[in-house]
């Protein structure tokens, strides 16, 4: 019977299995390990949960350029659950044709136990909605136009993305130089650490290596450069993701973004187009 | 329960099954390592579940399906002592009373079917608990063991 053939052959072979000392060793020196990890991690991934929490329980707010108000409204829906990619768009200077040179995807579990950072190179051939093709970056200018219309790019810049990486985006944020400035300053300051030494080509100031707490106009700076990095575009995103990922874990030291006082004082500051993920209408301006 | 009490009564338990599962003690290490891993990291969870240990097994049972699904076919062991020399049957008809070819055969089988057999002929489990390892139905482990029976049994009769 091959019934029995099978159980012989099973019996038979319990001999194989080896002793279980060396593996229990193993498997505590691997949970450690990874207990340790988990615990850095954990403290990134907390503060940005807190943020995506943050950005969709906030209705949509696009300040008008021109008419500077930072107004921002109450928190109108639950805290999100289930995982979240959120879109961070760096865009450079105003004037026509505005660029996102920093595009951050991020995932965040629905566990919330850690991050995911993913940052897309600018430079990146795409399709563009309105058809033919051109880098990535250029797709914001192509949704807002000659306009300064935040909103306008980053909706296009979030089609673009979402069919380029086939995730659907929950929620992101568009964030300018000014906006930058005021958000780091905000916060007190965004810790970065740098494995080299970067020298501006604006300002000729000099990042040494390591870490060091940037302001919110040496921050700008920093997420400016380019041309003096070795990998040119590829290292500026690489800053850029290390300043998300200080500016996240300050946000989250300081409670800013989730109290209502701060929010009263302006913390959001101009510039800061948030989009809530329910619908994306468009630039609601909130009150 | 704690988590070295469990490690304490269960792991060897475990290793066998998993060295039954894979067939090879080095890859039953893997297995039992990654997956006791995720218990210890996890162990709340684990030891909220009513039967902690079935809920370990269905685990590692996953893990052996899912695993690096395909991979394993290409891995290559590493080791210091060679495979043992194994003597070139005569005939068919002399491989077929060696006492390890049933062996062999249950390493061609799809990893489902042989963890089916293995819940079924090693763990001596019934039906029902068997469908609650794989997360399948009573109907689909029965079948997936007539099939698997059915494989072997051709082998059988080819070499004879």
């Amino acid at each position: 019977m091959i019934e029995d053939d099978l159980r012989a052959a099973f019996a038979r072979h319990e001999t194989l299995a080896p002793p279980t000392g060396p593996l229990r060793a193993a498997i505590d020196r691997v949970a450690h390990r990874r207990r340790r990890r988990r615990l850095r991690l954990r403290l990134g991934g907390t503060a940005l949960a807190l943020v995506a929490a943050t950005l969709v329980g906030f209705t949509a707010l696009a300040p008008p350029p021109p008419a500077p108000s930072g107004q921002v409204a109450a928190p109108t829906s639950p805290a999100p659950t289930g995982a979240l990619n959120v879109l961070l768009l760096g865009v450079d200077a105003a004037g026509g044709g505005r660029r996102a040179d920093s595009v951050l995807l991020v995932h965040v579990p629905a566990d919330r136990s850690r991050l995911y950072l993913v940052s897309i190179p600018r430079d990146l051939p795409v399709s563009l909605p309105g058809g033919g093709r051109d880098k990535l970056n250029v797709s914001f200018a192509a949704g807002a136009g000659r306009t300064v219309d935040l909103a306008a790019g980053y909706r296009n810049t979030r089609q673009v993305v979402a069919q380029l990486v086939g995730v659907p985006i929950d929620a992101g944020a568009v964030l300018t130089y000014p906006a930058t400035r005021e958000l780091t300053d905000a916060v007190g300051g965004v810790p970065v650490c740098l494995p080299a030494a970067v020298r501006s080509v604006h300002t000729d100031r000099l990042f040494p290596a390591g870490c060091q707490r940037l302001g919110g106009a040496a921050a700008v700076d920093l997420l400016r450069q380019r041309y003096r990095l070795r990998d040119g575009a590829l290292d500026r995103d690489r800053n850029a993701g290390r300043y998300a990922a200080g500016l996240l874990r300050r946000i989250q030291e300081q409670g800013v973004l989730t109290d209502p006082a701060g929010r009263q004082q302006g913390v959001i500051p101009v510039g800061y187009m948030i989009d809530s993920g329910a619908g994306t209408a468009g630039p609601a301006t909130s009150t | 329960m704690t988590y070295e009490e469990f490690a304490d009564t269960r792991l060897s338990a475990l290793l066998r099954y998993a060295v039954m599962l894979t067939g090879d003690p080095h890859q039953a290490q893997d297995l039992v390592q990654d997956t006791m891993v995720r218990v210890q990291l996890n162990w709340r969870r684990v030891v909220r579940s009513e039967a902690p240990e079935r809920y370990v097994r269905r685990m590692l049972t996953n893990q052996y399906i899912d695993w690096r699904r395909g991979s394993w076919a290409r891995r290559v062991l590493l080791r210091g002592e060679p495979d043992e020399a194994v003597p070139a049957p005569s005939d068919h008809a002399q491989s077929a009373v060696d006492r390890d070819q049933i062996w062999s055969w249950l390493s061609r089988l799809p990893r489902r079917q042989r963890a089916t057999l293995v819940l079924r002929y090693y763990e001596d489990l019934p039906d029902a608990e068997i469908a609650e390892i794989l997360g399948c139905a009573v109907g689909t482990v029965r079948s997936s063991i007539s099939r698997a029976l059915a494989t072997l049994r051709a082998e059988t009769v080819e070499v004879h």
